[in-house]
């Protein structure tokens, strides 16, 4: 009894296995009639014949590869016909081995090989055409510092194009599960810089990611998903990374600050970083861990360089409080808008104003990087002018209001008479024996 | 005036009082007797003002005193509501497009205008407080039993009718308050089992609440609910009078030293004292209204929630607290308890009114109270803060509250 239904189990089993075998064999995507299935035509690197879907005949690859299946389906080059031949050359109708692998089968290829490959059509502008993708990566990859380890050292060690885009199943960029997805790149880029084995050949450091995470840029991108956030490559290039000079950290920074950028470059701090004194905004801002600074810092800030000097210290000091008692101007006009509309009154008028102060104080913060005094005051003179406006029709508002509270003198004195009648009238109907029964 | 037109006047003055006299008789006073603004029976064999100068003599039962107030207070401020209301109804416009700006110009651009408003909302605060009161004494005074339990029934009834005009006057200022409040309560509705869905579709109008919901809480709260009120009330006072007022257990027990029924005339002892309550309740209701208007919120947007959802009416801070502290099913508990008080003559039917002597339904009704007491004080405490998670429409699981947050747009 017990032996017999082992041997079910184990039936059951077995039989299960050769199901999912088989089925998985047969789910190869058609998305073209079935025509004559492509064959490799030669060696690495030259054009390939037009992939072609394949009829499930077509790529007994995966019969041994089984690994791969998943890949057969998934992905982008399963979507669009490319297949295992395609790329490693051989035969995928053969049932030997020998057949399978001949026809100039390429195998498992060297990394700079790989990237000669994936340009074979990346960089062929009638292949990419007809999928509206660029066609200049591998041209720029060279030019990077990973296409220069990789073609120029040959180091085995450098990335090629699989080791950012997955091998087999790749995903397009604007796909979350990519690789190169905008919250996916910075762990795909540590994946090695992060590594502090593979890094300690160049002398990189290894703590990027993690002071990226916690910066202003970080938590915008991973926290909030604002895809407006940079990533590694919108600092270092993607197919084109390079570390920025000295000198050009500003125009990085100031590819999306650019009116920040433009006052910077325009004042005394804009001169020190064009003749080297000062590495641009990472002197107060810091590279990965890039932070806002906090209006009430910003003295101190100044104080790490110009602390010494009493004068530049005094415009730290004037800078700082300028600039809080703006943002307090600012939070007092928006207070006093929503007083102004507690008390019923049309705020039309009220709320443009408070957009005027608004734009005023968002302005401080651009100027004052070119450190031009003059201007932040007046700035700052408008937004408390705006909010002292403000704050006056609320006033004016209120006062009506507290004009209200006169309308208690007559009511309580109305009442309490009212009261103090009928208590009389209460009592002299009492004693002159009126509440007697009839 | 000369001595012959005066006595011109004065001939035409009495010829048409006593025309008055002659064409009417004195069932007309029994209109006053079903508005509750006269006791006793009326004498209808005499002419009008006989039988007026007759009724006014009525006696209250004995010892009938400050408790028995309550009730007239109820009424008095739901007069006040009436008038009030009325007046609000000449500026208002009840469409979504309109409603924000008609509240705006009665607060700011008509003269006494915020008085209207800010009585009519404080009148409806302090009414749910009178007719808690109100009930309380019935309760524990035991003043339905039989032969009352009807009337019993009818106050409940007006009980409801007063949650819910506050309900849905609650959304016609059409702010962030008053919108997302009112959210919150038809999605707690359309989560009860069975009947949710089409409840809450009923009351909505909408998949949101939109200006189709507001011109149904309008319908409902300035037609329907005005005329429920009325028939209801002329029930109330009709069997108040047919059974005359309930006189206090130790009354009832011949232990107060006087006779059960001899207590005040109405005129002119009972009219004085309820005229001194009246004009001190009108005069609290101003000053509340006064020193704390009721604020104009931002206008209702449906795809933002505010930051700070303040609420103005005492049962939305009671229905807060208990969903905050006791979650759906102690709300459900707590309604159950409400409406087991309908069912309770059906159970309590000996005469006698002392509380010694019922003691459980005692207890529950002290439970109900006072649990109705400390969830305002919980209430009021909580601030309610917001995200778009807790605030998803028709989906969220329970209410969330956090704690307080000042909203802060400044960069």
């Amino acid at each position: 009894m017990m032996r017999a239904s082992r041997l079910l189990v184990i039936a059951t089993v077995l039989l299960a296995a050769a199901t999912r075998v088989e089925a998985q064999t047969t789910s190869q995507p058609s998305t073209a009639p079935a025509t004559e299935p492509a064959k490799g035509t030669g060696h690495v690197g030259a054009a390939r014949a037009w992939p072609t879907a394949g009829a499930d005949e077509g790529n007994r690859c995966l019969v041994c590869h089984s690994a791969q299946r998943e890949a057969a389906s998934v992905g982008v080059h399963a979507e669009h016909g490319v297949r295992c031949v395609d790329c490693h050359g051989g035969d995928s109708t053969s049932r030997s081995l020998p057949g399978a692998h001949g026809n100039g089968f390429t195998g498992r290829l060297a990394k700079a090989e790989i990237a000669r490959l994936c340009g074979s059509c990346h960089s062929d502008p009638n292949r990419m055409r007809e999928y509206g993708l660029p066609t200049g990566q591998l041209a720029e990859f060279r030019t990077s510092r990973h296409g220069q380890l990789l073609f120029g050292q040959h180091d085995g060690d450098a990335p090629t194009c699989t080791d950012c885009h997955g091998t087999h199943i790749i995903y397009p960029p604007y796909d979350a599960r990519s690789r190169v997805y905008p919250t996916s790149i910075p762990t795909t880029c540590a994946r090695c810089h992060a590594n502090a084995q593979r890094m300690q050949k160049y002398g990189l450091r290894t703590d990027q990611l993690e002071q990226f995470r916690t910066s202003a840029h970080g938590v915008t991108l991973f926290q909030k998903q604002d895809f407006a956030a940079p990533t590694c490559v919108a600092c270092h290039g993607a197919h084109s990374a390079l570390p920025p000079t000295r000198t050009s950290i500003s125009s990085v920074c100031g590819g999306c600050h650019q009116l920040v950028a433009q006052a910077f470059n325009a004042g005394p701090h804009g001169t020190a970083t064009r003749t080297g004194r000062l590495e641009g905004c990472l002197g107060c801002h810091g590279n990965h861990d890039t932070q806002r600074i906090a209006d009430t810092t910003i003295a101190a800030q100044c104080d790490r360089c110009h602390g010494g000097d009493t004068r530049l210290h005094q415009v730290g000091i004037d800078l700082q409080r300028r600039m809080v008692r703006a943002r307090s101007d600012l939070r007092s006009a928006e207070h006093a808008v929503e007083r102004l509309a507690a008390t019923g009154q049309r705020t039309a008028d009220a709320r443009f104003r408070y957009q005027s102060a608004l734009t005023d104080y968002l302005q401080i913060a651009q100027v004052q990087h070119g450190l031009d005094l003059d201007r932040v005051e007046a700035l700052e003179g408008r937004v408390s002018a705006g909010s002292i406006e403000l704050d006056r029709m609320a006033l004016t508002s209120e006062e009506t209001r507290w004009e209200h509270k006169l309308l208690l003198l007559p009511v309580w004195f109305l009442a309490l008479s009212a009261v103090a009648l009928a208590g009389l009238s209460l009592r002299t109907v009492r004693r002159t024996g009126a509440d007697e029964a009839p | 005036m000369a001595d012959s037109e005066r006595g011109v006047v004065r001939l035409w003055a009495e010829r048409l009082w006593g025309d008055l006299k002659a064409s009417t008789d004195a069932n007309l006073l029994g209109l006053l007797r079903f508005l509750g603004l006269l006791y006793g029976p009326i004498d209808t064999s005499l002419p009008i003002d006989q039988a007026f100068r007759k009724a006014l003599r009525n006696r209250l039962p004995a010892r009938a005193g400050w408790r028995e107030a309550f009730g007239g207070v109820t009424y008095l401020l739901f007069i006040v509501l009436v008038a009030t209301g009325v007046l609000l109804s000449f500026y208002y416009r009840p469409s979504a497009e309109e409603a924000y700006q008609s509240v705006q110009h009665i607060v700011s651009g008509i003269s006494l205008g915020w008085l209207m408003r800010d009585l009519h909302a404080w009148s409806a605060n302090l009414i749910v407080i009178a007719v808690l009161l109100h009930m309380a004494r019935v309760f524990f005074g035991g003043a339905y039993k039989p032969p009352r339990e009807t009337n019993w029934l009818v106050g409940l009834l007006l009980l409801f009718v007063i949650f819910a005009f506050g309900a849905t006057g609650y959304l016609l200022p059409w702010d962030q308050w008053a919108y997302w409040t009112t959210t919150q309560g038809v999605d707690v509705v359309g989560r009860l089992p069975l009947l949710g869905d089409w409840l809450g579709e009923l009351l909505r109008g909408d998949p949101i609440v939109s200006g189709a919901t507001l011109s149904r809480f309008f319908a409902v709260h300035v037609i329907l609910l005005p005329w429920a009120a009325l028939g209801l009330l002329m029930l109330h006072f009709t069997l108040l009078r047919k059974h005359g007022a309930a006189a206090r257990a130790r009354v009832q027990h011949g232990q107060a030293g006087a006779p059960a029924n001899q207590g005040v005339p109405f005129f002119p002892h009972h009219l004085l004292r309820s005229m001194s309550v009246g004009v001190l309740v009108v005069a609290i209701a101003i000053t509340a209204a006064v020193l704390r208007p009721r604020d104009v919120a931002p206008p209702a947007d449906s795809a933002h929630p505010p930051k700070v959802l303040h609420s103005t009416w005492l049962v939305a801070d009671v229905s807060r607290a208990l969903f905050h502290y006791l979650g759906a099913w102690g709300f459900g508990a707590f309604l159950l308890l409400g409406l087991a008080l309908v069912v309770l003559p059906v159970f309590d039917r000996s005469p006698d009114r002392r509380l010694r002597q019922r003691p459980l339904i005692a207890g529950l009704g002290f439970a109900f109270f006072l649990g109705f007491a400390l969830s305002w004080a919980a209430g009021w405490r909580l601030r309610m803060t917001s995200s778009e998670r807790e605030l998803a429409p028709l989906t969220r699981p329970a209410l969330a509250v956090d704690s307080a947050r000042t909203a802060s747009r400044a960069p």
